[in-house]
């Protein structure tokens, strides 16, 4: 697939942990680990919400098409 | 989840099926040891006829042989998934596959009737209904393939 997740970028820059942000939006550090991972087949908008909200960052930071 | 009218749960559904499984592998087990007897016997009552005249016994026997140990898989290929579903694992690769293996060996046991209707033209009914439920069995393994697939979307969908 040409979607790429930069998450763990932006977790870097923010300095935050995995599990620090798994509790915060809300869903477990496995399936966080998923998403990272690139292993996620889709993503719900109530998840991209919470995660741009406490990375403060737009979904085009975190998702990328090359 | 019990019927409150009549007590029954999905537990004792599942252990009732694979109690039957268990039985049915021991038959088809015993069928093996009992082939040259029923050959025997259906030779001495059998009065149909087909293109072939003569002595059935060796035929019978060979299709006995043949169809019992497509049985064997298939049964075995059930308890496999009843013990799969028992467990909790409902839609995966695995059960999809065995869903296959039981559709092949229908149909590969309805082959073998359609070879026996030869020598009686009766078992080409028994090929028709073997190769109905194989097609049965086919579809089925579809939808459930289509259910693996959809259940590993849901799965990785965050």
């Amino acid at each position: 697939m040409a979607i790429i997740v930069n998450l763990d970028v932006m977790m870097a820059k923010r300095k935050i942990s995995s599990n620090e942000l798994a509790e915060k939006i809300g869903i477990t550090a496995a399936n966080l680990s998923v998403l990272k991972t690139g292993k996620a087949k889709a993503i719900r908008f109530s998840t991209l919400d919470k995660i741009c909200e406490v990375l403060e960052c737009q979904p085009g930071d975190i998702l990328e098409h090359v | 989840m019990i019927n409150e009218m009549t007590g029954w749960s999905e537990m004792k559904s599942l252990k009732l099926s694979r109690f039957l499984v268990l039985g049915m592998e021991f038959l088809c087990a015993a069928l093996l040891i009992c082939v040259p007897f029923i050959s025997r016997w259906y030779e001495e009552i059998s009065t149909g006829v087909g293109l072939v005249d003569g002595s059935t016994f060796v035929p019978v026997c060979v299709m006995l042989y043949i169809c019992d140990v497509f049985a064997i898989i298939a049964v075995n290929s059930l308890r496999i998934l009843l013990r799969n579903i028992s467990a909790g694992e409902v839609f995966t690769e695995t059960n999809s596959r065995m869903l296959r293996m039981i559709s092949w060996c229908i149909v590969f046991a309805g082959v073998t009737f359609a070879v026996f209707g030869i020598w009686r033209f009766s078992f080409f009914f028994a090929s028709f209904f073997a190769l109905f439920l194989g097609l049965v069995m086919r579809v089925l393994k579809n939808v459930f393939e289509k259910a693996v697939e959809i259940k590993s979307e849901n799965d990785f969908t965050i």
